[in-house]
């Protein structure tokens, strides 16, 4: 449990296909790939094929009662198909008929828990469901700042093992006196180096 | 010469030098510009809540994305190619040096009234003086006047070398068994350092040029041609 938690801070396939599967819920398996094959995309909304292929008897009682008049579902079933359809396509609660109060509680922000049998047969997914995010980012970022972190302590290994002394031309005394030279040289004295030197008051200008 | 770290280009020394930087800002904002805009679709694909991916049949964007970068190669070719014409134009130099690469050192020679022939090497770590500039310092400068054309016939005697000095806006390979020639005119007295610009064995990082342009007068005077 805990495993499968710590697996949903990785990417949907990083490691362990099945793990990740099992802490994202999201991705399938695929068995034969010249079929149809169900898919939860943004941009294909409406897959070839329903997500449940084989139907339990009462999700087959509840097809056929959507074959007849739908005036005789209930107002729970009739508001529920016509919400979750048009939320798959991507319109929301838009289109709802605000004067059935009753839809308006149900359609109101909680796809998630209160999708009903006949939508989770045509899709597995919801659009909030399929585009949520994850957690993988803090992995990536912590990855990246550890092996930074590493690579600064390769850094201060070299620096005391492996690299000579700087050449004198790097000790104070020698800069000051090789800048005093450059700016008598006039070094860059348009944008550069002596165009920042006040000649007259010697010392840089403000 | 550059300061430590340098990312940009030095003051220019001579009129060609000048319309370089010109040149140089002129298509860096070009580039600028192009790469804000290819960054800000590059965040628009990114970012966008459409999800139609069968687009097609976009006939006029595709001719303005055409059309438009070509304008914009146009308007970078002129200026280059103004440039490119300008350096060979004809000035009739007072004045012609040789200078003869060699591994690892530079050769001098001032032919013109006289026989003045000399090398200049960089000076080696423990004969510095200090302020002096570590592996830019030579020996013997090669001594010139401002505000004169000179004229630079460039050459190598054993591999491949480049005589550059990036003030001038001067970059001219040494080959071997042929004479290169470019031409210059420094507008300021000063001295002005380059390094060896062609790779050409162990110490092709130590054999720095460096020329000291005098006011004409005194370099009429004779301290350069007389030995």
């Amino acid at each position: 449990m805990l495993a499968t938690r710590v697996f949903s801070l990785v990417g949907k396939r990083a490691i362990s296909t099945s793990v990740c599967v099992r802490a994202h819920e999201s991705v399938v398996k695929s068995e034969d790939f010249s079929l149809p094959a169900y898919m939860d995309r943004r941009d294909h909304p409406l897959p070839e094929v329903a997500h449940v292929k084989h139907l339990s008897a009462s999700q087959k009682a509840l097809k056929e009662k959507e074959k007849a008049s739908w005036s005789s579902l209930s107002m729970d079933e009739k508001v529920e198909s016509l919400c979750f359809l048009l939320h798959k396509c991507g319109f929301g609660e838009k289109w709802l008929n605000v004067a059935e109060e009753g839809a308006a509680d149900l359609c109101a922000c909680k796809w998630l828990s209160s999708l009903p049998p006949v939508y989770r047969i045509k899709f597995k997914e919801s659009f909030a469901e399929m585009n949520r995010g994850s957690n993988e980012w803090k992995t990536v970022v912590g990855g990246a700042m550890f092996f930074i972190g590493f690579t600064a302590l390769v850094i201060m290994w070299q620096k005391h093992y492996v690299y000579g002394p700087l050449p004198q031309s790097f000790d104070k005394e020698w800069v000051a006196k090789q800048t005093k030279r450059m700016l008598d040289m006039k070094v860059n004295p348009i944008q550069g180096l002596a165009s920042k030197w006040d000649y007259e008051k010697n010392e840089w200008k403000k | 010469m550059a300061h430590a770290a340098q990312v940009g280009l030095q003051d220019a020394t001579s009129p060609i030098m000048e319309e370089l930087i010109t040149f140089h800002d002129h298509a860096l904002m070009i580039i600028f510009l192009i790469c804000f805009l290819v960054l800000y679709a590059l965040f628009l694909t990114l970012t966008t809540k459409l999800t139609n991916t069968n687009i097609s049949d976009a006939q006029e964007m595709e001719t303005v994305w055409t059309i438009l970068p070509a304008i914009i190669l146009v308007l970078i070719a002129l200026p280059s190619l103004r440039i490119l014409y300008m350096t060979d134009e004809v000035n009739d130099p007072s004045l012609t040096i040789k200078s003869i690469g060699h591994q690892w050192y530079w050769t001098y020679e001032y032919t013109d009234y006289g026989g003045l022939i000399f090398n200049s090497y960089m000076l080696p770590p423990l004969f510095l003086e200090p302020g002096d500039l570590r592996l830019l310092d030579v020996d013997n400068r090669v001594v010139l006047p401002i505000e004169a054309p000179i004229r630079m016939m460039i050459t190598s005697q054993d591999v491949l070398h480049s005589w550059a000095v990036p003030t001038l806006g001067l970059k001219t390979d040494a080959i071997p068994g042929r004479l290169n020639q470019t031409t210059f005119t420094a507008t300021r007295p000063g001295v002005y350092y380059g390094q060896c610009s062609e790779i050409c064995g162990a110490n092709h990082s130590f054999m720095p040029i460096v020329l000291e342009l005098i006011p004409l007068k005194i370099f009429e005077m004779g301290p350069v041609l007389t030995l």
